[in-house]
Parts: structure tokens; sequence; C-alpha cells
């Protein structure tokens, strides 16, 4: 009982602590970070938060950028799983079962190593340089969990429902407006949140398919900085830029906490 | 019938956009040579990229790099959140803010904390080597020795991805009957043979699952990397989707580059396939029938 008090605490001090090493660098001048036993004239400063938020794109853009590709993605993914998740709780066990071990080792696989037939599609198509493109490979990437998720709570729903509705002369459509869509919003908000964070991290495709600075989503934006240069790279600046990026995270993870962890659990659990 | 089978068609189509196609590219592609050599134009060349895959010093290390990574990282993830799903798996205050914590590490963009990680292990500035330092008299140069960066990148992973990884357990955990821990103490059973006979039997499923999608995750490990160390020092941590990076994008061949994503495709899937047959005979083999 001692051990378990004592794990709650080093379980936050070890998830939180580097960032607040990066909150405290965020505010220190570079000399304070240098000599931080010395003492300074100045050791506290603006200076990193001012140098991000007034760069060329300012910051906030790549946030924005970020957010636009998120819910974009978001929207596409719920659009094409919604009604195949239904189709595939209605079909046949043997037809679903085979379905979902797709599904399954499409979600295993590490999507990074698709990177360049996708950036060959992007070039011919000339869909390179666009927000609005990248929410189609999001999407696409995102259906394997969208649609096992939404298809366990389709077929957790007792079919009496929609026998009744289909007595009285609702269409498939109104059914799915009026009866399914209501039943299953605690999954449905799950599976966006979850696309929403995947779109919004996402890496490998974001950096071979946009090259435009004002275009640039906040992650590759954070490795642009990174990669300006190899010996001295901004750490001052760049903590800002990382407090920064964080606080919507954060507060995005405070706010939807509990459905986050019910999409994640019953994929682990029915998947 | 005819109906299902079309509202289940656009999403297939889009998977099959980004999962089948890419794979039927790469293996057409992997028989060209399609680099600045050919003014990126395909021709075909008579497996010389097989050839070449086969033959690929850097390719091999690269692959024993980012099995080493995974099998450190996913080891040590498992481990540490099951302890901490053990200790947490029992009613008390404070659960949304465990919850929070726990979730923030693993929703951060990869790349944001990569780079503050190059900060925290910097020499000599870095928080670690003046810690080091204070401790043992001498530097550690942490991000510049390749016996050293390796566990670096281990460390930033297993950071972000335990908390994540207790979590999921300790919802497995919460889903195993408690009645189960009674009737097993009335005959008299310690808490070592329930977590022998109840616990990990019960757990198993969840564990499984966690093992192959972490390790799945694990072997593509990209972003990290890249930012964290960029591959190095001396390709020390170099991971073989960064790799097959390089060769796209930094030494513009695209046709090797295939090659080396279809070709890891094909060890990933006999790997799973091998994983696979194991948890499946484990599985049977439990004394209690886990639900599958």
């Amino acid at each position: 009982m001692k051990m378990n008090r004592s794990i709650i605490p080093l379980l936050i001090i070890w998830s939180l602590a580097p960032l607040v090493w990066q909150l405290y660098t965020s505010f220190c001048t570079d000399q304070a970070l240098v000599m931080p036993f010395a003492e300074h004239a100045q050791r506290w400063t603006l200076a990193h938060y001012q140098s991000v938020l007034n760069s060329d794109p300012p910051f906030l853009n790549y946030l924005f950028n970020s957010l636009f590709a998120g819910v974009l993605s978001t929207l596409l993914t719920l659009i094409l799983a919604l009604p195949a998740s239904y189709s595939l709780s209605k079909l046949n066990q043997r037809t679903a079962t085979l379905i979902k071990a797709l599904l399954i080792g499409c979600a295993l696989f590490p999507y990074v190593l698709l990177f360049l037939a996708l950036l060959e599609v992007a070039r011919f198509l000339q869909l390179g340089n666009s927000l609005i493109a990248l929410s189609i490979p999001y999407a696409a990437l995102s259906q394997p969990l969208a649609v096992l998720l939404l298809t366990n709570a389709f077929a957790d729903l007792p079919t009496e429902l929609e026998d009744a509705a289909r007595v009285e002369g609702l269409t498939l459509l109104q059914r799915f407006r009026w009866i399914l869509l209501p039943l299953i919003a605690p999954a449905i908000a799950s599976t966006s949140i979850l696309v929403f964070l995947f779109s919004w991290n996402e890496y490998p495709i974001a950096l071979t398919w946009i090259s435009d600075s004002s275009k640039l989503t906040l992650p590759v934006a954070m490795a642009r900085i990174a990669g300006s240069s190899i010996h001295s790279v901004p750490y001052g600046p760049y903590a800002a830029a990382t407090v920064l990026g964080s606080i919507p995270l954060i507060l995005l993870v405070m706010a939807f906490q509990k459905p986050i962890v019910s999409g994640l659990t019953s994929g682990a659990v029915k998947g | 019938m005819t109906t299902l089978l079309l509202l289940l068609l656009p999403s297939m189509l889009f998977m099959a956009g980004v999962f089948a196609l890419p794979l039927a590219r790469y293996l057409w592609l992997s028989f060209h040579a399609d680099s600045v050599m050919t003014g990126l134009v395909a021709i075909p060349n008579d497996g010389a990229n097989w050839n070449r895959f086969l033959n690929d010093l850097r390719y091999w290390q690269d692959l024993g790099q980012t099995l080493r990574f995974a099998v450190a990282s996913v080891t040590l993830e498992l481990l540490l959140g099951l302890a901490i799903a053990l200790l947490l798996n029992q009613p008390q205050r404070g659960r949304a803010l465990i919850r929070t914590t726990s979730l923030i590490p693993w929703a951060l963009p990869t790349t944001v904390m990569a780079l503050g990680w190059r900060w925290i292990f910097n020499t000599p500035y870095g928080p670690v080597n003046r810690l080091f330092e204070s401790v043992f008299g001498h530097s550690l140069n942490a991000l510049g020795e390749p016996s050293l960066a390796w566990l670096t990148t281990v460390y930033a992973d297993v950071w972000k991805t335990t908390p994540f990884v207790a979590l999921i357990l300790l919802a497995g955990l919460q889903t195993i009957p408690s009645d189960l821990y009674e009737a097993a103490r009335l005959e008299g059973a310690g808490a070592l043979t329930c977590l022998k006979k109840i616990t990990l039997p019960l757990l198993l499923p969840y564990l499984g699952l966690a093992l192959m999608f972490r390790m799945a995750q694990a072997f593509g490990v990209f972003d990290l990397i890249q930012v964290m160390t960029g591959g190095g020092p001396a390709s020390s941590t170099e991971s073989i989707a960064l790799y097959a990076y390089w060769n796209a994008l930094r030494f513009l061949d695209f046709g090797y580059s295939a090659t080396i994503m279809i070709g890891s495709f094909i060890i990933l899937t006999m790997m799973v396939a091998i994983a696979w047959v194991v948890i499946a005979t484990a599985r049977r083999r439990s004394v209690v029938g886990a639900p599958s």
C-alpha cells in the first residue's frame, strides 16, 4: 500500500519533468543556460517567446495549419468510416472477421514505410503543398482504427431498435441520422479525438508533401528548427516553441481524457 | 447485401490506395533503376536492387539497430507498464489526474519532444550531463558516443509510451472480476500465486496485443531518430525507415529506397507471423481459458 501511494507522484514527475525543464529553459537567457550557477545581471527573459511569435511565418500559423489538417482529416475519416462500420456490423460473420483481420493488419503496419509511394502520388496528382490534400492520406491511414472502433459500437446496439424504426418506415439514411448516430455518439467522440491526435502529430507524410513554409504543420515546423543547424540549435526559442506547441494538446488531453482512454481501451479489449 | 457492400466500398478503396497500391508500386519499382542517374525514369535492372539489398551491410546493420531499439524499448515499456498498472489497480483518488499526466507524453508530437531530449542530453549544458558531472566528476557525452546514443533514444521512447502502456494494461486488469481473487484467497492462495495463476493469464491477450502493436511501431521508428540524433553518431542510431528516407530524398534513388521498404515489409510480416503462432500456442496452453 505504501508503494501504491508513492507510485502516483513518481509517475507524474516522470511524465512531466522533461516538459518542466523545457518550460524552465524557455524563460532563461542564453547566458543563464550556459552558466546556470553564476551570477547574472539578467536571468529571466521573454525574448525566446518574442522571437518565436514574431518569426516569419509566425508560430501560431503552424498551430492553425495543424488544426486545419486535423479537423478536415477527422471529418473525412468519419464520412468514410461510419457507413463502412455500419456495413461491417451487419455483414455475415465470416466476411466481417476476414475484413477485421485485414484492418488489424493495416493498423499494425508501420505506415512510415509508405511515404515514398505516397510522395509519388502527390507529385503525380499535384497534391503537394496543400493541407486539404494532406487530409486524404490521413483519413485513409486512420480507416483501420476508426472502422474497428465504430464497428464495435454498432455491434453493441440492440438490433430491435433499428428493426422497429424500419417497421415505422424510416429509410436507411433516416435511421442512421435519427437512431444510430446519436446512440454511438460516445464512440464517435473517441474515434474523432484519436484521429485528430494522429493527424495533428503526423510527421513523415507532412514532411514530404509540404515544403512551403507557410503551410507547414507543427511537427514539421519543429523539426525544421532542429534541422536548421546541426551544431547550434537555438534551444531557448525551441523550448519556447515546445511550450507553445504543447499547450493546445495538454488542454485537449485534459478536456477529453475520458473519450481518449475509452477509445484506446475498447480498441484493446475487442480488437 | 448490395447496399452493405456499397457502404463499405469507399473506405476500402481509400485503404487500398494507401496500403495496397504503395506496396504494389514498391514491388514494381524494386525491379527497376529509378534515380538521378536515370533521370528519375524507371528502367528495368534485372534484380540489381535486390542483389544490392541482400549485400548492403549498412541495411543489415540498421536492421540490427532497429531491432535492438525495438526489443529494448518495448520490453522496458511492458515491464514498467505492467508494474505501474498493478500498483494503480486499486480504487483511489486522483484517477483523472493520473490519466491526464499519463496521456500527455503520448499525445505530444514526437518531434516536439525529440529536440527537447537533444537539449536535455546535451553535453556540456544539459541537465543529464550536469548531474552526471556532479556525481562522477567527468562529463557524459550521451549523444556523441555510439554506445550510449541509442540508449537515449530508448529512454525517450520509454518516456513517451510507458504511461500509455500502463493505462491500457490497467483497463485490462479492471476487466478481471474481483471474486476470482476472493475465491483464490479462500483457497489459501498468496499474492504471488494470484498474480501467476489469475492476473497474468487473463492479462495475456492485452500483453500480447500491446507487444505486437508496439513492436510493429518501433520497427518503423522514424520521427524520434530523425530529429533527435539524425541517425548519428556514426550511423549508430540509424533505423531502417531513416535509411530508406535518406535513399529516397538525399541520394534520390527511388528504386533502391522502394526495395528497402518492400524488403523490410517482408521481414516484418515474417516476424509478425512467427509472433502470432507463438502467442496463439501460448494462449491455447494457458490454464485459465483467456477470453479472446
